[in-house]
This record gives C-alpha cells, sequence and structure tokens, in this order.
C-alpha cells in the first residue's frame, strides 16, 4: 500500500525531526516559504495532488495568507485533514471544510499556562499602572510621576470564561491573595476540584462586583462586543481589565471612553480588534499595559502545539480520527 | 511635665489622619527643611531637645541623607527611637544607633505580598524579553521585525536568595505557576515555612537554578554577592530578578553576563546607584527595569505608614517597638 501523503504548509520551528521521522510511513511534501499566488497555483497545478493531511499554523498564515474558502476550494481532493498548530483557527474557513469534508484540528489546551502566565502578568501591570514608572525609567527619568497602584490582595478576581485558560488564571490569582468569581456558560460541577473556592455568579454580578475582570472566553457571533457600554456602566469605579482572549470581546470606543473617565482604571491588552492595528489613542496612554498578541508565545509551548500537529495526523492518517478536531465540527458530525 | 515630642521628616500621605491622632500621646513636630545641613542644625540648636522617637518616612534618606554614624551621634540626647518607613534600612547605621541607646524599627510584613508582586511581574517580564514587544507594538510595529519567543515559568527551577517573608511569598506565587522551589537561606527553615522547597548551599543555587530572584536584605556580607564569579558559575541562559538591594549585585558584571548572552534576561526593581542606572542596561531591550516601585501601592504604603505608627505610639506609651530590626532584638537585652 503507498504511504500517506502529508504536506507542511509555513514553518516548523521546533519539531522538525518528529515531523521528518514521520517518514517513511508517511511521504513528506512542504511548501515552507513562499506566497499565496504562488501556492495557489502550484495547488491548482497538481503539485501538491495526493496529500490527505496538511500541517499549518498561525504562523503559516504570514506564508500564504488564511485558509479561506478560496484556498480550500483549490485544495487537492485527497486532503481529508487540516491539522492546525494554534488555539484560535479563526484564519481557517471551517464551514468551507466541513462542506468539502475535510476535518479540521486545532491545539487546544497546549497554550493555556502560557495565556494564564501573561494575563497575570498584564493584571499585575495594570493594577500598577506600570506603564508610566516604566517609561519614566527608560527614558531616563527614574519614576517620574508615578501614581501608586494597587495590590491585587484582598481583590475580586471575575474570570470571564473559566475553561482552561481561565482555570489557569483563577489558580495563579489565588497565590496572589484575590478572591475568585466566574461567569461561563455552565457552573462547573460542584465536585470539580479545580477550584473549590471559586464561585459562580451570574454575568451582571461579575460586572457589577469585580474589582478584576479578565477575559478569557472564545470570540463567537453571541460573545462580540461581551463587553461594551451597558457593561462598563455597571462596573465598579476604578476597575481593571485584563483581555488575553480576542479583542473583538471588547467594544474598544466605548472601553477607551471607560478609561478617560476614570471608571476603568486601567486595562491590559494582549489582543485587539483590528489587530495588527492598534488605536493610537490604547498606545499612548499610561493607564494600559499591551503586548502584540503574544500570549502564547513561549518555545515551550510552541513545540508543544506542534508536536500535537504531529500526533493528530498520525492518528488521522492511521487511526482515521482527530484527536483535537475542532469544536464546531464535532458538534456537528 | 509636657509630652514627649515626636519628629516627622519627609511627608504623612496616607494616614494624615492617624498622624494628627498621634497627639493623644506626643507632641507632634516636622523638620522642614530639605537638607543634611538644616536637619544638623536643627538637632545642634534645641529645636528637637525633646522629642523622644522619629518617624523616618520613605523619602527622608533624600532630604537628611543616610542615617550614617555622623548623623546618629548629633542627634539629640533624648531621642531614643527611631522608626524608620521600609523594610530595608541599609541607610541606618544601627551599631551607631545601638551604642548610643537608640532603638529602631523598621516595616517587614507589610512591604511582603507587593514586593512579591513585583518579583514575579519582573520574573515572568524576563522570560518573555517583555520589554522588547513592548516597544515595538507601541512604535506601532506590532511584534517588530524578528520577534523572539519567551519561555515558560512551568517545571522551571527558581531559586531564591533570602527565604524570608518576601522571598516565601515569591515562592508561595513561583509554586502556582508550576515552577520547582529552592532557596538559600541563612538557617534552613520548618517544613511548615519551606512548603516543599529544598534547602540548598549558596554554590548550588547559584549553578543549578533557572531563574534567581534576590530577596536578602543588603548587608556588608551581602554586598556584591553576586558578581563575576557567581555569574560564570550560573546556567547558561540563566534569569535574574532583584526586588532587594542594587547593591547586591556587581551592576557591570550583570551587564556583561547580559550581553555575552549568559544571563537570558533580568528583572530589576532596584540598583547599585539609584536613581542612576547602569546605561548598559538602559540600552539593554532583553531586561525588564522599574524604579524601585516594589511596594509603591495605595494599600501597602497605608499600611506602612500605619506601621510606623504603631511602633511610634508603643516607644512612647510602652518604652518598646513592634518590629524592632532584628539585629538589636537580639543584642538589646532590656
Amino acid at each position: 500500500m503507498t504511504p500517506p501523503i502529508a504536506l507542511v504548509v509555513g514553518p516548523i520551528f521546533f519539531e522538525d525531526a518528529k515531523w521528518q521521522a514521520l517518514a517513511p510511513e508517511v511521504t513528506l511534501k512542504e511548501y515552507r516559504k513562499g506566497t499565496r499566488e504562488e501556492f495557489i497555483s502550484l495547488l491548482k497545478s497538481g503539485t501538491f495532488d495526493g496529500a490527505e493531511a496538511i500541517f499549518r499554523s498561525n504562523e503559516s498564515t504570514a506564508v500564504t495568507g488564511p485558509f479561506t474558502e478560496e484556498i480550500v476550494s483549490v485544495l487537492p481532493s485527497t486532503v481529508k485533514y487540516i491539522c492546525h498548530s494554534g488555539a484560535g483557527y479563526d484564519n481557517i474557513d471551517v464551514e468551507a471544510c466541513t462542506k468539502r469534508g475535510i476535518q479540521v484540528s486545532n491545539t487546544p489546551h497546549c497554550n493555556e499556562d502560557a495565556v494564564a502566565d501573561l494575563t497575570i502578568y498584564l493584571m499585575i501591570g495594570a493594577l500598577r499602572q506600570i506603564t508610566r514608572p516604566n517609561n519614566a525609567l527608560r527614558a531616563g527619568k527614574w519614576r517620574g510621576t508615578i501614581v501608586p497602584g494597587h495590590d491585587p490582595q484582598g481583590k475580586i478576581l471575575g474570570i470571564l470564561g473559566m475553561g482552561g485558560i481561565g482555570s489557569g488564571v483563577a489558580k495563579r490569582a489565588e497565590a496572589f491573595g484575590m478572591k475568585i468569581q466566574y461567569h461561563n456558560r455552565h457552573p462547573l460541577p460542584s465536585t470539580s476540584t479545580t477550584h473549590p473556592s471559586a464561585t459562580y455568579v451570574s454575568f451582571d454580578e461579575l460586572l457589577s462586583t469585580s474589582d478584576v475582570i479578565s477575559l478569557n472566553l472564545a470570540l463567537s457571533h453571541g460573545t462580540e462586543h461581551i463587553l461594551g457600554a451597558p457593561e462598563f456602566a455597571q462596573m465598579k469605579k476604578g476597575v481593571v481589565i485584563v483581555n488575553t482572549a480576542r479583542g473583538g470581546l471588547i467594544d474598544e470606543e466605548a472601553m477607551i471612553r471607560a478609561l478617560d473617565e476614570g471608571k476603568v482604571f486601567s486595562v491590559g491588552l494582549d489582543v485587539f480588534e483590528n489587530e495588527p492595528h492598534v488605536d493610537a489613542r490604547l498606545l499612548g496612554s499610561e493607564k494600559v499595559v499591551i503586548s502584540p498578541h503574544i500570549g502564547a508565545a513561549t518555545v515551550e509551548t510552541m513545540a508543544a502545539m506542534e508536536r500535537l500537529v504531529i500526533e493528530n495526523i498520525k492518528s488521522a492518517l492511521f487511526d482515521g480520527k482527530l484527536l483535537t478536531q475542532v469544536h464546531e465540527q464535532l458538534v456537528k458530525s | 511635665m509636657g509630652k514627649p515630642a515626636v519628629l516627622l521628616i519627609g511627608n504623612i500621605t496616607h494616614v494624615k489622619k492617624e498622624w494628627e491622632e498621634c497627639r493623644s500621646f506626643a507632641e507632634l513636630k516636622t523638620f522642614n527643611g530639605k537638607t543634611r545641613e538644616e536637619f544638623l542644625k536643627a538637632c545642634e540648636d534645641g529645636s528637637y531637645s525633646d522629642v523622644v522617637a522619629i518617624n523616618r518616612s520613605n523619602e527622608s534618606t533624600a532630604l537628611t541623607g543616610p542615617f550614617d554614624q555622623e548623623l546618629v551621634s548629633k542627634l539629640p540626647q533624648s531621642v531614643k527611637y527611631i522608626c524608620h518607613n521600609g523594610a530595608g534600612y541599609d541607610n541606618i547605621d544601627v551599631p551607631a544607633c545601638t551604642s548610643r541607646d537608640i532603638q529602631v524599627s523598621h516595616t517587614p510584613q507589610a512591604v511582603n505580598a507587593a514586593t512579591a508582586d513585583i518579583a514575579i511581574f519582573l520574573l515572568l517580564g524576563a522570560l518573555r524579553r517583555i520589554h522588547v514587544p513592548y516597544t515595538a507594538i507601541r512604535a506601532s510595529n506590532w511584534r517588530g521585525p524578528s520577534p523572539q519567543l519567551g519561555y515558560d515559568p512551568q517545571a522551571k527551577l527558581l531559586g531564591v536568595i533570602g527565604m524570608g517573608g518576601i522571598g516565601r511569598e515569591v515562592a508561595a506565587r513561583a509554586r502556582a505557576f508550576g515552577m520547582k522551589i529552592q532557596y538559600y537561606n541563612r538557617s534552613r527553615l520548618s517544613p511548615e515555612l519551606e512548603q516543599g522547597a529544598k534547602y540548598v548551599s549558596f554554590e548550588e543555587l547559584i549553578k543549578s537554578s533557572d531563574v534567581i530572584s534576590l530577596n536578602c536584605s543588603l548587608t556588608k556580607e551581602t554586598t556584591g554577592l553576586i558578581g563575576k564569579k557567581e555569574f560564570a558559575a550560573m546556567k547558561k541562559g540563566v534569569i535574574i530578578v532583584n526586588t532587594a538591594r542594587g547593591k547586591l549585585i556587581d551592576e557591570q558584571a550583570l551587564v556583561d553576563a547580559l550581553e555575552s548572552g549568559k544571563v537570558f534576561s533580568a528583572g530589576l526593581d532596584v540598583y547599585e546607584e539609584e536613581p542612576k542606572v547602569n546605561e548598559g542596561l538602559l540600552n539593554n531591550p532583553n531586561v525588564v527595569l522599574l524604579p524601585h516601585v516594589g511596594t509603591s501601592t495605595w494599600e501597602t504604603q497605608k499600611n506602612m505608614e500605619l506601621l510606623v505608627l504603631e511602633n511610634l505610639e508603643t516607644a512612647v506609651r510602652k518604652g518598646s517597638l513592634v518590629t524592632q530590626v532584628p539585629e538589636q532584638v537580639s543584642k538589646v537585652k532590656l
């Protein structure tokens, strides 16, 4: 029987040896560098015909652009699996894939620790309004005109989305002496040992009683602008917001207004509505701690994601199923 | 006979009301000058001849200079207590105070959580070399031309030098990030305080830690604790965090170790010659630098000021201190 063919699109940073080790049981093809035009042209001319599984990543988007309908429609008919490196996969048109009978996997849990770590970093930074002294020191002004910040101790952290990342944030925040409350699609079972001390509250209660609000939920039609002007109005004066999930969850205009008015003391953001473009008012604000969507940008996390992609490919090609198929396809099938 | 006087050097920011309430047991005086000369003159001209206790605020060193042998010897005879705002008190010559029968208090515990928070902030930032993406995004360059990946704290070995109140708070937080803890201390702690951390020699800590956090006090013995020899013995790619005192580290040796790549990154809140910072650090994008803001929160600053007032009150009313500096507690026999 001829070995199945797997195609890697874009770079593999850490686990190339594991990819190479798929051979000879799998025939390996690659398109690591290039352009969208060239990639589409090669697809159309049959260069990758026979490929059953594709290894792609968020980083490959810089090479071929997103896997929109345009690309999905010209993938070889043999393609059955797209194994994606990344927890977020909004750069794949999953519906187009499903229509073509292509199953998609992502790497959902690998980034949980890294994103939770960055959430805490941004939270402490925001509580301290750390941008001011950070900038002053680098400009040779020592402390400049700093204003004292706030301790996390004894404060209430409201986690919106108590999934894997939210749980990680809760665990870390507890070590800083914070009290945890959360709102979720469904409360965690009372037998959950993850956070015996975390209290489930309604969305309204989370908004009106939290000192810090951390967004750790997925972006979907139902959660766009989940924090908008009406929500900011309900929050405590001096609240701190942290977002390491998706920019589209927050109405940035409403947030900027709330910052200006002092309703919001400070924010810590790793994601933005129109990445990579960031509103100039956020860039210039000393009440804002920002980073360019680097939640999962660590060596260990990237390597773990790449390993999981390769495991998905093995499982798909030899056992006929993915290990971490994307949520929306599981619900449908 | 009138009430004893308490002298404030510097400002009261968060507890003005409580300071005024001290009038119930003392007359309140304030040093309104701005220089050491003015202070020494006031000590000598009888202005403070009834001062029993001094409220030495955080920023007082900027006004009077350090409370060294010279200054301590010129304090009025009446002075029996110096109540210092700060956990570190290396700018007070304690032996000189002890010889003059002056008892000194500081503000431990109150600073622990806030300092540990900043230590972890610096640790996480250093692991990510966060100043690089920070600079890029602020310059509207998103991640910049050559974004680097950082490292996770999970499963890394954190070496805490100085497992006192602050060191233990750092360890507790680091544990929540999945770090393993080892520590060096003058003496081993009880299991309840260790919480599973491994007690190792200084040499072992230096050569095996992935991250080293300085949480010990600055003394003659610990000055320059981390220098060229120690950097040479460390793991390649080590991360250094210092929220204790700048003089614990030979700053130039740190700069050299950063430049050679021996040290991957450093997270610093303190420097050898504050407020001056070594150019080699200021110009290094791979480090995370803060201007000694460890305890700069409303809540902690208030608690520190309150603890000073508590010490003052106990001193005047009972003749003892609440949080006397440890070296005097063992020496002074009342």
